[in-house]
């Protein structure tokens, strides 16, 4: 079920692929390339001389029917690396995708450790048979008292 | 005179704060009550110094005082009124100042508020550290980031003005105010959390306390947000309000933990479990606002936002270093004490919902904040540069934020301690039919692709369980079942369901395309006109505007603008939206019309749902005011977890929904 849920929500996170030329390949490009004459912006949101000439290079590439990754590739051979807004999956770059996966597993794993500590602990602690009589009675009052209050 | 106004006021802060430091001790220590009290008339004087000093400034803006170095650098005689104010915060030294006044204010108001308790080590020591606080900032404004430093202006001479981008929407002036209430808000609940821990009551007094003063921060920390997101869409010209900027990011953390804490909070209140944790998620929030201001002050990252600020970065990195050793020195100091009374019983109980959603929260902070400081870590470590940006955190956090969308739904409805399958698949049948409705309804309006139907899935699932318990209270109730914290909270999560519903739609949705018109030629786009009808030059005294008229769909006009400045000679666009329920139709100029190409170039954006943003921004503040109203007081002895014995659930209408509501 969990695994299920898992490979569901990443595989909904996954953009959708995109097939054709068309402006809106062009933009999903852009987007995907750093401004490098701007401050925190991307190629797509930009209109820096250097962004538009970005942008007329898609487009030119586009209609030689280049695909997207030998685009993407051809802006980080010239522009060097920083220049694509997805950190690498490999080399030292990978990290930032592995580390956050590590500790959310990290996280679930004690979870479920401490949850299978306490339960084991429960198993040996069961309320008397007095303290039962205890709370029903606490509860008995309280609904008598309670009537037309709640 | 400004200057000296300004640095007396900055003199008297730091005095009034460290007077108040040394008060507060010296009468814990020695049992003297009369200068515990103390607190509260210093406090007075350290808001009545950044008074001074902020009124100098202002004083200095609006009178084009150039011989204050801050008003020649970023002040101008051209602009407008309202951003001459504005001025105040759009660099590194005057938003410092905001800082420090909004602090003092913070200070005034706990010591006001427990005006009676003043002498109570927990109140006294909770002083202290708001003392220290205060000392810290102004101290920082007397020396590396002085918004006071002198100036020989030579004869006529006018300044530059803020940066255009900052005075070319009236959010400006709002914005950053509602994120420094939020942000410095959290120092009271971190004050509290410090004072508890020293002082040794570390039990769930101090929680209650503080409980409303967080809402109050988490609240105006929300609109800050929001308010910014709504700056960056009406401003920056690409249709995007949200684009993992640094300075976003470091808004955005404490906001995370700040929420986690919001939530795990209930579990100790209820419990007096997770003390560990609560304590540490306070200290994180605090010391995360630390770091998101060194982050954007001191010129590391590069973002619109950024100031660089020289000497300003070492010593808020300093700072927290400081705020997390002692943090944690205190929490380890006092381990002992800090264990929890009792334990979990089941993983599907409202608890255990509380604990997932803290894991979840907890991993969206980590996310964000490796995300932002990784190209700095890599370049430090190796000389490697590379972009972390847009694309790696809509995949990192989309599938955090279906798993939070999906606890939503299933978190409100679950009892105390324990919950039983039957009982959650009684509860959740009309929340599930909810999000099944929502699916189909986004499937007949077009909608299609796996993840945008997943939100409006979920998001119609959580919807229901919110609505549920709404109706639930207010049946019971009558309007106070809309007010209180776990009611208000509800309201607040139907508006971060619409967030995220309009999140998803506008963000798989977008159509957009860039076009070059001739005066009355049009364009069409994702089923819309767009027509070019000319343009005109207007004349105003910091700026001419270029504005081009458009008729969208053969109705209204249109008038994006491009911008010159004249001073800077930056040429900055102001889109124009037509905003629709539905639909906001997005033009923003990319070029204006020369003599020799009378073509104009725009870009039009095409997106479903913006306006709902908005619109859930503001449900989830009115849903943290109606949780500032005092809920339902609830008897102790009344049964809040799942009911023992069948008949305990016919004597009154579910008793594990009234346990939502506390006192």
């Amino acid at each position: 079920m969990l695994v299920v849920v898992v490979v569901v929500l990443v595989l909904a996170a996954r953009p959708a692929p995109t097939k054709g030329v068309s402006d809106q390949r062009a933009f999903a490009l852009a987007t995907q390339l750093k401004c490098l004459q701007c401050v925190g912006e991307s190629v797509g949101a930009s209109q820096a001389p250097l962004a538009v000439k970005f942008r007329q290079e898609i487009d030119r590439q586009l209609r030689q029917g280049r695909t997207d990754d030998e685009i993407l590739n051809y802006f980080a051979q010239r522009y060097g690396r920083q220049v694509l807004e997805t950190p690498p999956s490999t080399g030292v770059g990978a990290l930032v995708w592995v580390v956050p996966v590590v500790a959310a597993a990290g996280a679930v794993l004690v979870l479920a450790a401490t949850f299978r500590r306490w339960r084991r602990e429960q198993q040996g602690v069961a309320p008397s048979e007095e303290d039962e009589a205890l709370v029903a009675r606490a509860l008995a009052d309280r609904r008598d008292g309670d009537g037309a209050a709640s | 005179m400004n200057r000296a106004l300004g640095l007396g006021g900055l003199v008297l802060g730091l005095g009034g704060a460290f007077l108040g430091i040394c008060a507060v001790l010296v009468g814990l220590r020695s049992g003297r009550k009369e200068l515990v009290r103390l607190s509260r008339p210093y406090a007075g004087v350290v808001l009545f110094g950044a008074v001074l000093s902020v009124v100098a400034m202002q004083r200095g803006l609006i009178t084009r005082d150039w011989t204050l170095k801050y008003v020649a650098e970023h002040g101008s005689s051209t602009t407008p009124p309202l951003y001459n104010v504005a001025t105040m915060w759009s660099a590194l030294e005057g938003s410092i100042l905001l800082w420090g006044l909004v602090l003092a204010g913070y200070t005034v108001a706990v010591a006001t508020k427990f005006r009676k308790r003043l002498e109570d080590p927990l109140v006294g020591w909770a002083m202290v550290v708001m003392f220290v606080v205060c000392v810290f900032f102004f101290a920082l404004m007397l020396t590396a980031a002085n918004p006071f430093r002198g100036n020989l202006p030579p004869p006529g001479y006018d300044g530059p003005g803020p940066n255009p981008l900052l005075q070319n929407h009236i959010l400006m002036a709002f914005h950053p105010p509602m994120l420094y209430l939020g942000y410095v808000g959290f120092t009271v609940p971190f004050a509290f959390a410090i004072a508890a821990l020293v002082t040794g009551r570390v039990g769930e007094g101090w929680l209650v306390e503080t409980r409303r003063w967080t809402l109050f921060a988490w609240g105006f920390l929300t609109a800050g947000i929001i308010l910014g997101s709504w700056w960056s869409y009406e401003v920056l010209g690409w249709g995007g309000y949200w684009k993992w900027d640094p300075v976003e990011n470091a808004s955005f953390l404490p906001w995370l933990t700040g929420t986690a804490y919001l939530h795990s909070v209930m579990v100790q209140e209820r419990r007096g479990l997770l003390r560990v944790w609560n304590l540490s998620l306070l200290c994180a929030t605090f010391s995360l606002t630390i770091l998101g201001t060194f982050l954007t002050r001191s010129g590391v990252v590069e973002s619109v936002h950024a100031f660089s600020g020289g000497a300003v970065g070492p010593i808020l990195l300093g700072a927290f270093a400081v705020v997390v050793l002692v943090s944690v020195g205190l929490v380890g100091w006092r381990g002992d004490q800090l264990r929890a009374p009792g334990r979990i019983d089941s993983p599907l109980s409202r608890e255990g919902a509380f604990l997932a959603n803290n894991v979840l929260f907890a991993v969206f902070a980590f996310v964000v904040l490796l995300g932002t400081v990784f190209p700095l870590v890599v370049e430090a470590l190796n000389g490697d540069r590379l972009t972390v940006g847009v694309p790696y955190f809509n995949r990192m956090t989309i599938p955090i934020g279906f798993a939070l969308l999906t606890l939503m739904a299933i978190a409100p409805v679950l009892p105390w301690r324990k919950a039983s399958g039957e009982l959650l698949r009684d509860r959740l049948w009309w929340p599930a039919w909810a999000g099944v409705a929502a699916v189909v309804l986004g499937a007949l309006a077009g909608a299609d692709g796996v993840a945008p139907l997943l939100a409006f899935g979920l998001g119609g699932f959580a919807a229901g369980s919110a609505v549920r318990q709404l109706v639930l209270a207010t049946r019971r109730q009558g309007v106070r079942g809309l007010v209180g914290r776990a009611n208000g909270g509800m309201v607040v999560h139907l508006g971060t369901i619409v967030v995220a519903v309009a999140l998803a739609a506008s963000g798989s949705f977008i159509r957009t395309a860039e076009f070059e018109l001739r005066p009355g030629a049009s364009a069409v786009i994702a089923g819309h006109t767009v027509k070019y009808l000319g343009s005109r030059s207007v004349d105003r005294p910091n700026r001419v505007e270029l504005r081009a008229r458009f008729q969208v769909d053969g109705g209204k006009v249109f008038e994006p603008r491009l911008n010159k400045y004249r001073l800077t000679g930056q040429t900055i666009g102001t889109p124009s939206v037509r905003v629709g329920p539905l639909e906001d139709v997005y033009l923003a100029l990319t070029r204006a019309p020369g003599t020799s190409n009378p073509a104009v170039g725009v870009r039009v954006i095409v997106q479903p749902l913006v306006v709902w943003l908005w619109v859930g921004g503001m449900v989830m503040v009115l849903g943290t005011v109606l949780s500032l109203f005092p809920g339902r007081r609830r008897n102790p002895l009344d049964p809040v977890s799942a009911p023992p014995v069948p008949e305990a659930q016919e004597a009154g209408p579910e008793p594990s929904g009234a346990g939502a509501v506390t006192a």
